[in-house]
């Protein structure tokens, strides 16, 4: 690897100060993209700022009618979580799926949305369940945060302390991972309750994570998978690939929104 | 991969012809580049900085332009080396149609990418490839025309 310095504040304000001394500092959270992206030279930061040890990062509770999970909280840990999976049970399953076990160990909330692969998963609950983002000056809604390939609406220096995902409705996450990295290969998050459907495809879009507006609005007239008959994205918008064609994309993407609505009727709601 | 598009400038086809060969206008344009510096009329050298995601590196190449049709066409490439971070070239045959005192830039691109930097990113080529594209062009329109315009860009 090459020189840099590695700091390990423990205050929220020192590491935003680290941040802002050093533009070329990047945030360190479960490292599990970032860590490889070093160890490949594709980045050569000046600083590494560990989150680790900054208080109030982690953990998860429910305030009335919403879920906070911390930004730096485990997928393992939200996985595990009773608290999530008695609360929004669908979440729970969703971080259970993302990678392997040690991607699950180490990675976190907050350094899958900060970084938006587009083929990561939480954004998909995010946007699905219609979270806020909470940060150290301001509280974004998924709808405004995510804006493109491993894009967000973050400012260089801002830092992610939590999630809000509102509790309520019936949600359930359909995905085909790569057999290799469990990336979603094409991902549909699918929420119903009070307001509505959502229908939130990570993997197949050419801008990462977005809200399926035909299949949201099919559904909310019949939440039926037979309701999407028809229906289909188009495979020029969809990520082209080793992997898979942008039409077998958008082919997957309307599969896994069936499957995901199937799911919910299965579990004897709506 | 190919990338073709096309994006109206309201800006008449002398202008935009102008600026496509105006070095500065083109360092405003490409995403990430740092330095644009005149080597001949139509040769450049220059540093680009490629940040998508967690990746970042710098690239030191030329950028030549070539088939010169003035003011209808020509064909821009550019190549650079990224260090241990590979290599990569494109280039995009440009032309322009007058109509009704706009005019139509359309474009025909190809992009490349070699060594560790599309090892890694194999998966996303094509998107990143088209994103740039897409803020090259875009970058370009609000340049040369006050009012932003429409994009139509798709990969094949």
């Amino acid at each position: 690897m090459f020189p840099f310095t590695y700091h390990r504040p423990v205050e929220l304000a020192s590491a935003h100060a680290l941040l802002v001394a050093n533009e070329d500092a990047k945030l360190l959270a479960g490292g599990q993209t970032l860590i490889a992206t070093l160890k490949q030279r594709l980045a050569s930061p000046s600083d590494l700022v560990d989150l680790a040890r900054v208080p109030g990062l982690t953990g998860m509770a429910r305030e009335g009618e919403a879920l906070t999970i911390g930004a730096m909280t485990r997928h393992a840990q939200v996985s595990a979580s009773p608290l999530v999976v008695e609360a929004l049970p669908a979440l729970a399953e969703l971080a259970g799926r993302i990678g392997d076990p040690a991607v699950r160990n180490r990675g976190t909330l907050g350094g899958s949305i900060a970084n938006n692969d587009p083929s990561a998963d939480y954004p998909a609950a995010c946007l699905g369940l219609g979270a806020a983002i909470v940060t150290d000056r301001r509280v974004m809604a998924a709808g405004d945060f995510f804006l493109g390939l491993f894009e967000t609406a973050l400012e260089p220096d801002e830092i992610i302390v939590s999630v809000r995902f509102p509790i309520g409705g019936w949600a359930a996450y359909a995905k085909f991972a790569n057999p290799a990295s469990r990336y979603a290969m094409a991902g549909a998050f699918v929420w119903k309750g009070e307001g509505g459907v959502r229908v939130a495809i990570t993997g197949a879009g050419q801008n990462g994570v977005f809200r399926w507006g035909a299949a949201e609005e099919a559904l909310a007239a019949d939440f039926r998978p037979a309701a999407l008959e028809g229906l289909a994205l188009d495979g020029d918008d969809m990520i082209a690939d080793i992997h898979g064609s942008g039409t077998y994309r958008a082919h997957l993407a309307g599969v896994m929104t069936r499957r995901a609505v199937a799911r919910i009727l299965e579990r004897g709601s709506p | 991969m190919d990338l073709t598009g096309s994006q109206r400038i309201e800006a008449p086809r002398e202008a935009v012809w102008r600026a496509l060969n105006d070095a500065d206008v083109l360092r405003q344009c490409i995403p990430g580049c740092q330095e644009l510096v005149q080597a001949s009329p139509t040769e450049f050298v220059a540093k680009v900085v490629l940040k998508i995601g967690p990746v970042k590196a710098t690239f030191a190449g030329a950028v030549t332009l070539s088939a010169l049709d003035p003011p209808n066409a020509y064909h821009i490439a550019g190549e650079g080396q990224g260090g241990v971070a590979g290599f990569a070239k494109g280039g995009a045959k440009v032309w322009l149609v007058e109509e009704e005192g706009a005019t139509i830039l359309h474009y025909e691109a190809q992009a490349n990418v070699g060594g560790k930097i599309a090892q890694l990113g194999a998966r996303l080529i094509d998107s990143t490839s088209k994103k740039l594209a897409g803020e090259f062009f875009g970058a370009f329109s609000r340049i040369v025309s006050p009012a932003p315009a429409d994009c139509v860009a798709h990969a094949e």
